[in-house]
């Protein structure tokens, strides 16, 4: 493992505990009671409005609950760390305009205290990793959408995080795009070992790319159903879409998500 | 890209060049001799001569100096308060009502009392200025620290930037545009207040010569200073335009349309 | 940043007023600042109440108001008059809209040697100049609210054969309303700036001639209970305008 990346395979795990929080009167998330073990990569799925992205939020550390306990690698969260990276959706508000691509990776290393002649070294792997190596010196303008996901992974890798929460991120991308960077997602993966818990409205996205499917009920959200996945590593966009055990599980899920739309 | 900047540069001038050649025509043909009015080329050969006699140039410099002088008093102070209520919410709650009661008050009232505490001079031209400067500064910079984009802000939270550090790095970056279009809007404000003081009282500057001019019954000269006027407002708009988007252009951020 | 809740604001804000008040009360009991620039707040406040009651306040403050709302009620109907007739020629705007921004960034107060040269100094003068500078803003906001009409609507006024004028009325101008209301409220600034700047120099009778006269003899209290005045004048002018448009505007979603 280079150094560019940094994280830390550890016994880290996310602990949801009773968890419930409600915001401006309305009871948002009830009850979520989750565990994550070191490592896995969790697809979390429901319907808009299922507090998904609260949840993640709860996790960073962003925003407390007003019931029950958020806890990171067996320790209360009070407030975000650096050990908890998240990827947005709307990447485009979540870069700084007015830096470089390489200027973006830079600012979590300057958070983190990295001294000036080893940063740019670091930059350049990171950014090579995620495919954007020839466009460190552009700006987020000048990138397309996937190209700013990509950079925004990069400096969440470069967070040194050994928990990566996403959120919806290849959401407001095409599908060939989508493919892409969902196979890449999972190298990254397998690469450093993190825990990734992923929201997504896709089904099929979240059985490819996941070792575990929680789904959500919305209104408020609560789990919902809570299956493993039983699929291959690594993963193939044709093969592994055509197992059994992917149909299977698209079935099975299929009901339920059907069931939380109505 | 040439002949579309070519035909805009036409239809501006099209108009106003038109007035003016038909307005000069008008006072050859009909060989009119006036206190009050002065045809074109009369202003624009009595503007040569207060370019020649030196009176254009000392009082450019005059309001320059008040006005720059000014701006600097009232827009540091309002970018000071105006960042220290956009940071920080109680002190914006404690004095926003205070604001409320002290904005509406129109520079050019505190005009005698600058007068009656400093007499002619610089020095109440520069309160004064001051005085209507610090208002505008104070609401935008407060606007352009309240609106910085909520996801960065999030993101300087999870990367654990200090506050010194996230104020540096996020906000006043991501501010920057905004406060850039303050100093802008503040020195076309700055000029006018300044031409407006000496105009009503102060006996220096631009405004001073222009009613000197009218008061001397040298509408030529009258008309000369006013165009001259006009001129430096518009250069400055300009070049402060030029300038914001020449350093924010190639942001996602800055919307090069809305800046009038 | 989120709110504070209501009372929360207003009590702290009204604290701030207060402390504002001591500080002021405070300078000039312990003659931090001399009397003469800064009176006392009960010394304004007295000179406040004689001046409405036995002075000639009273009828200062109605003669500015007076001046201002007038020019700038001229200046507003002859302001949306000319901007919508300009507004809906894509060609006229093309040709007037860079000499209207230039006369727009012209100190509206510079018209006034021109003013006195023309009509001398007089009432007319004054009413001239506040009507005069307070076209512009209000011009140019209707210019540019008619220029930003969805082409959407003006293809459908074009199916519908509507006539100019009735295209102005029933489509244009409620599109530039929002536009026309922000002008307005501006060219209300310019116009009790005219006004005031106008009442010193024809020495008309108004709150600006009233505090230049105070300034000159020295009676602070009276100079400042006229910037009070005048303080008033354009808090009260700014919100009544902001509830107009509020009022105007609420099939609009903000």
């Amino acid at each position: 493992m280079t150094t560019a990346t940094a994280t830390r395979p550890a016994a880290v795990s996310i602990e949801l505990d009773d968890v419930s929080i409600t915001l401006g009167g309305r009871p948002i998330l009830e009850k979520i009671s989750l565990a994550v073990p070191a490592g896995e990569f969790l697809s979390i799925i429901g319907a808009s409005g299922s507090g998904k992205t609260t949840l993640l939020r709860l996790i960073a550390g962003l925003w407390q609950p007003t019931a029950g306990a958020v806890r990171v690698a067996g320790s209360l969260v009070a407030a975000p760390s650096r050990d908890v990276a998240i990827v947005f959706q709307d990447y485009g508000r979540a870069l700084l305009p007015w830096r470089t691509a390489a200027g973006n990776v830079s600012l979590a290393l300057e958070a983190m205290g990295v001294p000036k002649s080893e940063r740019a070294d670091r930059i350049h792997a990171l950014l090579t990793k995620v495919g954007l190596g020839s466009h460190a010196e552009k700006y987020p303008t000048q990138l397309s959408g996937g190209m700013q996901q990509r950079l925004q992974i990069a400096r969440a890798l470069a967070q040194g995080a050994s928990i990566l929460l996403m959120d919806e991120p290849f959401g407001a991308l095409d599908a060939l795009t989508r493919q892409a960077l969902q196979d890449e997602l999972l190298l990254l993966a397998a690469d450093t070992k993190a825990t990734i818990v992923f929201i997504t409205h896709d089904l099929e996205e979240a059985l490819y790319l996941g070792d575990r499917i929680v789904a959500l009920g919305s209104n408020p959200g609560r789990v919902i159903t809570d299956v493993p996945v039983a699929l291959p590593r690594p993963r193939h966009q044709l093969a592994t879409r055509e197992h059994p055990n992917f149909v299977a599980l698209r079935r099975q899920l299929f009901d339920v998500i059907e069931g939380l739309h109505a | 890209m040439i002949r579309a900047r070519a035909l805009g540069l036409f239809r501006a001038l099209a108009v106003p060049v038109t007035v003016l050649v038909l307005y000069e025509l008008w006072f050859r043909l009909t060989g009119q001799d006036s206190d009050t009015l002065a045809p074109p080329s009369a202003a624009f050969s009595a503007f040569l001569e207060a370019v020649r006699d030196g009176t254009l140039a000392t009082a450019t410099g005059q309001t320059f100096a008040s006005l720059l002088s000014g701006l600097a008093i009232g827009g540091g102070l309002g970018l000071a308060s105006g960042l220290v209520i956009g940071f920080s919410r109680r002190a914006d709650d404690a004095s926003f009502l205070a604001i409320e009661m002290l904005r509406p008050i129109p520079s050019v009232a505190l005009l005698p009392l600058a007068l009656m505490i400093f007499g002619f001079g610089y020095r109440m031209e520069i309160f004064v200025v001051a005085f209507a400067t610090f208002w505008p500064f104070l609401i935008l910079t407060q606007s352009a620290v309240r609106q910085v984009e909520p996801r960065l802000i999030e993101v300087s939270r999870i990367l654990g930037l200090k506050p010194l550090s996230a104020a540096r790095d996020i906000v006043l970056p991501a501010a920057a545009p905004r406060l850039m279009t303050a100093l802008r809007l503040g020195t076309g404000i700055a000029l006018v207040v300044a031409v407006t003081c000496e105009i009503a009282s102060n006996p220096q500057g631009l405004g001073h010569a222009l009613m000197l001019s009218q008061e001397t019954l040298r509408p030529a000269r009258m008309w000369a200073f006013l165009f001259w006027i006009g001129a430096i407002g518009l250069t400055l708009n300009l070049s402060l335009l030029r300038l914001e988007r020449w350093l924010f252009a190639h942001r996602g951020d800055y919307d090069a349309s809305v800046a009038t | 940043m989120t709110r504070s809740p209501p009372a929360v604001r207003f009590g702290l804000g009204i604290a701030g007023v207060v402390v504002l008040g001591l500080a002021w009360h405070l300078a000039t009991t312990l003659q931090l600042v001399p009397r003469v620039f800064l009176p006392s707040p009960e010394a304004t406040w007295k000179a406040l109440q004689r001046g409405l009651s036995v002075g000639d306040m009273a009828n200062q403050f109605g003669g500015t108001v007076q001046r201002m709302l007038l020019g700038w009620l001229l200046a507003s109907i002859v302001a949306i008059a000319i901007g919508s007739l300009i507004g809906i020629s894509p060609l006229a705007r093309a040709y007037l809209r860079p000499t209207l921004g230039f006369l727009r960034a012209l100190p509206a107060s510079a018209t006034i040697p021109i003013a006195i040269a023309l009509v001398g100094l007089s009432p007319t003068m004054v009413l001239a100049v506040v009507t005069f500078g307070s076209i512009w803003p209000t011009l140019l906001a209707t210019v540019q609210g008619f220029a930003m009409v969805e082409p959407r609507l003006i293809e459908v006024s074009r199916a519908l054969h509507m006539s100019r004028l009735a295209f102005i009325w029933k489509i244009g101008l409620p599109n530039a309303l929002p536009d026309i209301l922000t002008g307005m409220r501006l060219s209300m600034t310019v116009a009790l700036i005219l006004a005031v700047i106008g009442e010193m120099l024809a020495a008309q009778s108004g709150l600006g001639q009233a505090i230049l006269l105070a300034a000159r003899s020295f009676r602070t209290p009276d100079l400042y209970a006229g910037i009070v005045l005048l303080g008033l004048i354009g808090a009260v002018s700014s919100y009544g305008l902001q509830l107009v448009e509020r009022r105007l505007l609420r099939w609009k979603s903000h």
